[in-house]
């Protein structure tokens, strides 16, 4: 009796489902577009003599279906339209996984990147600039810092909850159990959905108000040579360093990569075929509009956060405990004139000259 | 019982009466303790100087022309504001709510893509408020702690409550519930309370200026 059942659910159960799918793709109620993904022309079903089981096996059926093929369809329209499963998904299936690469080099990256700044703590010490002027010059306008700190308190949220749903599975699952999880899965994606919008506008503002300085000059060639004053010595720097426009510049394109890619995930039926169009129409895009788009999408989006994670990480640690009164010059808008003199000379000569002028 | 439970019963009805009654309390407390009468002749109406004020300080004239920070404040108010009480009151899980335990009533709530857009501007509004409130050397100065309480409660209140979007988590619903809870039972004796006393402050200052014979 339970041999008689399992028969039944293993091997009739499914081959009654491809035939009712294929007498339902006869009544044209599904699409058989050319848009299958493989190479095989359909599924052929002989029926056998009565009472037997066909002459196809199941893994051949199943090896058809997963290599598309036509007549067998389950959405009727959008990217996916003509596929019944998507094999071309596995080799990101593979690279997500708790144990694959993403999880594991991307790891590896942030580890490394704290490992380092611990370690340049250890032998550096916090950077310094002797004694105070008692003069104050202004180096962020209120404008700046409010979207500055904006920018950085939804990165904060956007990064805590990506890294949760990137890591999740590998850190959290063996430890806090798959319940605790996806709470925190379905609370951070939507949280992670929500801001990500808002993380765009206030990333363009910042492009708008901080692009001004962040050129990069000859001068920066000097600073780089000299290795930013990092290891002793002074390095000549404008408002900004080498340093610091490396991460603007690192920042707003992870931010457009990390942007771009986010739509592409929170619209893949409608947004992603569109862009995916246009890019190939203009010769930019081999990538075919379907979901193949959203994996690309979602590891180029992995890719990027990482980048300006582990950025952000060396940013964080430089203007708050490794360096002497930078963080006072983000929240206040001034700084010692000494500050200026250790970091950024070319820079307090500029704006005393242009003082003097004012005097005049 | 449970915690849900009783987060969505005796805690909910426990500070929802705390809300009512204190709320009440402290706008009789406004309206009624009385203020010393201005002996000097009148120069203008009272009455019209406080409707102007009322009404006329939502136009965003200063901010249109530019005048220094005004614009931003303007900006960010409008947005923080007018999302929060779209959030409020026309959140399909809040339309819900209101129907089943306040009024029995319900009416048509926002769709998916109007609740993402409401949230978008409450939160870019709140955000860049709160944050003006550490970097603004003249508003940190004036801002209390409670200033910041009430504005991370309300930041909490909507992240719990985005978070909770997805309706797949009795412990979500449950921590976006407790946190409106100590919402409302903090909210009278706050600065939150300016939710229903702005008019009257408003109109209070319209009112002096136009007795005085000049405008807010």
């Amino acid at each position: 009796m339970a041999k008689s059942l399992w028969c039944i659910l293993t091997r009739f159960l499914p081959r009654l489902l491809v035939m009712v799918l294929l007498f339902t793709g006869a009544q044209g109620l599904l699409v058989a577009p050319g848009a299958a993904q493989g190479i095989a022309t359909g599924v052929t079903m002989e029926t056998g003599p009565e009472n037997t089981l066909g002459n196809r096996s199941d893994a051949e059926i199943w090896h058809d279906l997963r290599l598309g093929a036509d007549g067998i369809v389950t959405p009727p329209s959008g990217p996916d339209a003509g596929t019944v499963i998507n094999a071309n998904g596995t080799w990101w299936s593979n690279m997500r996984r708790a144990d694959g690469p993403l999880v594991r080099y991307g790891g590896y990256g942030l580890a490394g990147v704290v490992g380092i700044l611990l370690l340049f703590f250890l032998i550096r010490g916090r950077i310094g600039y002797g004694e105070d002027s008692g003069k104050q010059i202004l180096r962020f306008r209120l404008s700046q810092r409010v979207v500055h700190w904006t920018v950085a308190a939804i990165f904060i949220l956007m990064a805590s909850t990506g890294l949760i749903l990137l890591f999740g599975r590998a850190y959290v699952v063996p430890f806090a159990g798959k319940t605790v999880y996806s709470v925190l899965a379905t609370a951070s994606m939507q949280a992670h959905n929500l801001f990500g919008p808002v993380f765009a506008v206030f990333l363009l503002a910042m492009l708008f108000l901080f692009i001004r300085g962040n050129i990069p000059k000859p001068h920066d060639i000097w600073w780089i040579l000299k290795g930013g004053g990092f290891f002793g010595g002074h390095a000549s720097a404008g408002k900004y360093n080498f340093g610091e426009k490396l991460w603007f510049w690192t920042a707003i394109l992870a931010g457009i990569t990390l942007t771009v890619t986010g739509f592409l995930m929170l619209f893949p039926d409608t947004f992603a075929p569109e862009v995916v169009k246009t890019l190939q129409a203009q010769g930019l895009s081999q990538i075919p509009p379907t979901r193949d788009t959203i994996h690309y999408s979602e590891l180029a989006h992995a890719i990027a956060a990482l980048i300006f994670i582990g950025y952000a990480l060396g940013h964080i640690y430089l203007g708050t405990i490794g360096t002497k009164g930078s963080l006072k010059g983000m929240v206040d808008g001034k700084v010692d004139e000494n500050w200026a003199r250790a970091h950024h000379d070319l820079w307090l000569d500029l704006q005393q000259k242009k003082q003097q002028e004012t005097e005049k | 019982m449970t915690l849900i439970q009783l987060l969505e019963g005796p805690l909910w009805k426990g500070s929802a009466a705390i809300f009512v009654v204190f709320g009440i309390w402290r706008l009789a407390v406004i309206l009624f303790t009385g203020r010393t009468r201005a002996k000097a002749k009148p120069a203008g109406s009272p009455f019209v100087g406080s409707v102007r004020t009322i009404l006329g300080h939502f136009l965003p004239g200063a901010a249109i022309r530019g005048h220094g920070k005004t614009w931003f404040v303007t900006l960010a108010g409008y947005s923080f504001h007018i999302g929060l009480f779209a959030l409020l009151l026309f959140a399909a899980p809040h339309v819900t709510f209101i129907r089943d335990k306040i009024l029995g009533v319900g009416w048509a709530p926002l769709p998916r893509w109007g609740f993402i857009v409401a949230a978008e501007f409450a939160f870019a509004g709140l955000l860049a408020l709160w944050v003006r409130r550490f970097v603004d050397p003249v508003v940190r100065l004036i801002s209390r702690p409670d200033d910041h309480i009430a504005a991370g409660l309300t930041f909490v209140v909507m992240l719990t409550g985005c978070m909770a979007l997805g309706q797949q988590s009795v412990f979500l619903r449950g921590l976006h519930l407790g946190l409106v809870e100590i919402w409302l039972v903090y909210f009278p004796f706050s600065s939150l309370m300016h939710t229903f006393t702005w008019p009257l402050s408003r109109g209070l200052t319209g009112a002096m200026a136009g007795r005085r014979g000049t405008r807010m």
